[in-house]
């Protein structure tokens, strides 16, 4: 099967190299003895496959190639952002000695010209770190368009602006396989449908962020949307949609959890405060489970993450003043022993049904 | 049809290409027909915005509208007229939850009706004289008291500021239907209908419920590159003196979306 995006490739190129060390052992315990021929065909097959998949894809073919990718990877997401502010901030220097006419010429050309600037270097780059960085200025130059073009004309702010951006960061994301774009589009919806539901309440839309209860109808979107959409070209995507969604969801609820007075419901805070506990408590075991099920582990970890914080801030509030720290502290060792206790007893259980990821 | 990369591209394009069309589809609605209102404003009523030393880089210039009151509730600003904008008002505003429950209720967009230079102005400025001359009477009947004489100067500052430095932009309304306020306020050289900011508030010593307006959903309006010499250039971030040492007229339209823009600017 041939690959259809570079993850795809960079993975069967790592299950090669496995394979290479794992057939090495076999060989030298006496378990498996290739003829000189299979042996031969084998190296050629993968010699062609890596050759092949390293033209179209860029991959790495070593151990030493992927440690320099990952070096390549963080440099290219830092330069991305460094680049997008360079674009904010060259316009903000000089736009004001421009007439109106000019201001909006340069905006709405800076937008096309690094969309389609972004689409020529794709065409060349096939490693996509160059692509990234190109990507991510395409966007900045949009969102400054929208927003300078709203300063200039003196228009209301309005959250409809944040559909476009989440459109053309997505469209990014999916046309260059880039997850930093996805992010972006993922935080532009998720701004987008929290403050859509907050106005459903009456506020002006820009206090969404007050009501932390506005953000769940976007998280559940988003868990969900892996399911509802084919991602199997698109490595990694389905994980940053649920991880979002999770965030979305358990961040709010931590703070409804600890400050009751931002909830929407009309109750005592202290009753607000404690149905969100319980709440988080429920929906984060719920979540491990789910994620253990279906074998997805950014999921787990996610959920396990918030378990613990919605444990110890209840040690906190519990104990923190009445216990001495000494005996605080060993508590809340004794409970990361119990927790390793029973995530040892889960997996164990998960190895004894053989169960294989999806 | 096979989703090509020329598809990608021509997406973005129409994508981008819409976005602006939209927006500036939206600006020529503003501006086109006869404005909903035309008001003369000075450096007084829309002073230039301050620069912050983060901010300092930015090249573009600014005003922003001094609206009044803000150094007390507005008179017009009650309980029933929060009612009217949709707050909720049926619980008492002083029980042990009522913190809880008018802090919840959120600021809401509503329609805001600016006055310039009209009864609201005339008002402050008459209590400002009243003040002045209350301060001057006591001063006089006790000529040695220095407390009374430097309360008196400082009325007659408080009244010289009113006459010739400080704002005459009031809020002197709110409401939801721009028909029924612009029916209330015909004058449109007088009175813009505005977008804003209000939400419920509660003073404990007179047990009064009353609103407040938060803020203007445009707040500042741009300087064009053709007016900037009128201006001047922005005072940085609490540049207090330096903000009127320009005076100027500025004439700022309202449009059909009640969006503003300087139409014109001229130095005094």
């Amino acid at each position: 099967m041939t690959p259809s995006s570079r993850a795809e490739a960079q993975q069967r190129a790592d299950e090669m190299r496995l394979f290479r060390s794992e057939l090495d052992r076999l060989e030298r315990e006496g378990v498996l003895k290739l003829s000189e021929d299979q042996r031969r065909a084998v190296a050629d097959h993968q010699r062609g496959l890596l050759a092949a998949y390293a033209q179209a894809f860029d991959i790495d073919r070593d151990a030493q190639a992927k440690q320099l990718s990952l070096g390549m990877r963080v440099a290219s997401f830092l330069g991305a952002l460094a680049l997008a502010a360079s674009a904010f901030f060259l316009f903000y220097q000089f736009w004001g000695r421009f007439y109106t006419e000019a201001q909006a010429g340069i905006l709405i050309t800076a937008a096309l010209g690094t969309l389609v600037a972004t689409f020529a270097i794709q065409a060349r780059d096939p490693t996509g770190y160059f692509t990234k960085l190109a990507a991510m200025v395409a966007f900045a130059c949009f969102v400054l368009n929208i927003v300078m073009l709203g300063q200039i004309f003196n228009i209301t702010p309005s959250d409809k602006a944040l559909l476009p951006w989440a459109a053309l960061a997505l469209l990014l994301a999916y046309a260059c396989d880039l997850r930093l774009l996805l992010a972006a589009g993922i935080l532009c919806l998720i701004a987008f449908v929290s403050a859509r539901t907050g106005t459903w309440s009456g506020m002006y839309w820009l206090h969404f962020g007050e009501r932390p209860e506005n953000f769940f109808p976007a998280a559940v979107g988003l868990f969900f949307v892996p399911q509802l959409l084919d991602h199997r070209k698109f490595h990694g995507f389905p994980a940053i949609y649920r991880v979002f969604g999770l965030l979305t969801f358990f961040l709010p609820m931590l703070i409804l959890a600890n400050w009751g007075r931002f909830s929407y419901l009309d109750f005592e805070r202290n009753i607000v405060e404690g149905f969100y506990q319980v709440l988080g408590f429920a929906s984060t075991a719920g979540i491990i489970w789910l994620g253990a099920r279906r074998h997805w582990p950014e999921v787990v970890n996610t959920g396990l993450v918030f378990f613990v914080i919605f444990l110890y801030t209840k040690f906190y509030d519990w104990w923190w003043e009445i216990m001495p720290k000494y005996l605080f502290f060993f508590v809340v060792g004794l409970t990361a022993v119990l927790l390793l206790a029973i995530f040892k007893r889960l997996r164990a259980g998960a190895l004894a049904t053989g169960a294989k990821p999806k | 049809m096979k989703w090509s990369r020329a598809h990608t591209v021509a997406a973005g394009i129409g994508l981008i290409a819409l976005t602006n069309t939209v927006a500036l589809l939206g600006v020529l609605y503003n501006r086109s027909g006869e404005a909903s209102a035309v008001l003369r404003l000075t450096q007084r009523e829309v002073p230039m915005s301050w620069v912050s030393y983060d901010n300092r880089e930015n090249s573009g210039i600014s005003l922003r509208f001094d609206r009044r009151p803000y150094d007390r509730e507005p008179d017009w600003f009650d309980k029933a007229k929060l009612e009217a904008l949709g707050f909720d008002t049926s619980v008492s505003a002083f029980d042990t939850r009522s913190e809880e429950r008018y802090d919840k209720q959120l600021p809401r967009e509503v329609l805001l009706v600016l006055e310039q230079d009209g009864p609201a102005y005339r008002r402050e400025l008459e209590l400002a004289k009243e003040n002045s001359e209350r301060e001057e009477a006591k001063a006089a009947s006790r000529p040695g008291d220095e407390r009374l004489r430097e309360n008196a100067r400082r009325a007659r500052e408080v009244l010289e500021k009113e006459r010739n430095e400080s704002s005459r932009l009031f809020v002197v309304d709110a409401g939801l239907d721009p028909a029924a306020l612009r029916a209330k306020y015909p004058d449109a050289a007088r009175y813009a209908i505005v977008r804003g900011q209000v939400r419920p508030a509660r003073v404990y010593m007179s047990q009064k419920l009353y609103g407040v307006v938060e803020g203007l959903s445009v707040s500042e309006i741009n300087v064009p590159f053709a007016m900037r010499g009128v201006v001047g250039t922005a005072p940085q971030d609490g540049d207090v003196e330096r903000r009127n040492q320009l005076p100027f007229d500025a004439t700022v339209a309202f449009g059909r979306r009640l969006e503003p823009w300087i139409v014109s600017a001229a130095k005094k």
